[in-house]
């Protein structure tokens, strides 16, 4: 019983480290800012338009190594959940199209790459609090981001190369909660 | 505009001791050097990436990745025969069997240069621009460029 306990304990004090680790930034719970972007495909997507759907945001560029480790697994999560009413999709922040395009075709992405040309919406996703001695377009950069089907941001993860999360387990954890609940 | 006024500072008042420049990562050091003209010596230039950070090797797996690189203009008086960097640090990617190659810490890149049988005798500043990409534990910076003096006196 006493172990039952210990073992209960732990499990609480785990859940409690995800959820400050998911909510240490202050756009957790705010709406997910808005915008409209072309992506390496030609055609423009919006925040508002996916609405109904739970958006998976990833901000980065071609030189971020981060970013690279990460993108087979945003494909295979891509693919994974695609029937499930999520939409993956990739901001390259500041880069030329040519360059983001021929990433493209190296990681097969099958979801769409949006260019964030002036850097101005991935400046919009920089919380405040974090690096606020940094450009604010490079903050996001390797961040993963889970927007509800309200349009809500559920999930912020920023770059922490110390407890590297290349194949999005938490983020994954998250995305699970949110399609068995619904949109708690 | 504050590096250019230090490199203009440093053409107009040049002794050709040890210089340093240095941004909000990286800080070079390049002692001054004598040569004659037509003989081959190596100028080594002294890269310190401030604690926390770390910079893309020169060699690297990735062909998207930006590789440490240092450009140097010899004009009329050098040559630059090769450059030699050192053998970079491995850095796993943490629930991945990927690693990047980095320099943190202290490092030198080593310039061969011959001095043009036509330098006349003098003392010279060239212009030298190192490329880097940094990271630390939280961030990934766009890539900078900064440009440093080296002193030499054809003697």
């Amino acid at each position: 019983m006493g172990l039952m306990k210990q073992v209960v304990g732990l499990i609480l004090l785990f859940l409690s480290f995800q959820s400050v680790a998911q909510q240490d930034h202050s756009l957790i719970g705010q709406p997910a800012p808005s915008f409209q972007l072309k992506a390496v495909n030609g055609k423009i997507y919006s925040i508002e338009q996916l609405k109904g759907k739970i958006v998976v945001l990833h901000f980065a560029t071609t030189w971020c190594p981060f970013c690279t480790a990460e993108a087979p697994y945003l494909e295979e999560l891509s693919k994974t959940y695609a029937d499930k009413g999520v939409q993956v999709l990739i901001v390259d922040v500041k880069e030329d199209k040519a360059l983001v395009e021929k990433l493209t075709q190296r990681f097969g992405f099958t979801f769409p790459v949006l260019l964030d040309e002036d850097g101005a919406v991935s400046t919009q996703y920089a919380p405040k609090e974090v690096h606020p001695d940094l450009p604010r377009h490079e903050v996001p950069i390797a961040g993963n981001l889970i927007i509800d089907k309200e349009g809500k941001i559920r999930f912020y993860s920023l770059l922490d190369s110390v407890n590297f999360d290349a194949k999005l387990s938490k983020l994954k954890q998250k995305l699970e909660e949110l399609l068995k609940t619904g949109n708690p | 505009m504050i590096v250019g006024l230090l490199v203009l500072v440093l053409l107009q008042n040049s002794t050709h001791t040890n210089r340093f420049v240095e941004d909000s990562v990286i800080k070079i050091s390049v002692p001054g050097l004598n040569v004659h003209a037509g003989q081959s010596k190596i100028i080594y230039v002294q890269i310190t990436v401030k604690k926390g950070y770390h910079v893309q090797a020169n060699q690297l797996k990735d062909e998207f990745l930006i590789p440490t690189t240092l450009e140097l203009n010899g004009g009329d008086i050098i040559t630059i025969a090769k450059q030699s960097y050192p053998v970079p640090k491995k850095i796993n990617l943490e629930g991945t069997d990927q690693y990047l190659l980095v320099y943190d810490g202290n490092f030198k890149v080593a310039i061969h240069f011959n001095a043009k049988e036509t330098a006349r005798k003098g003392k010279y500043v060239l212009e030298a621009k190192l490329h880097y990409q940094a990271c630390d534990n939280k961030t990934c910076f766009f890539p900078k460029e900064i440009i440093f003096p080296i002193g030499l006196t054809i003697l």
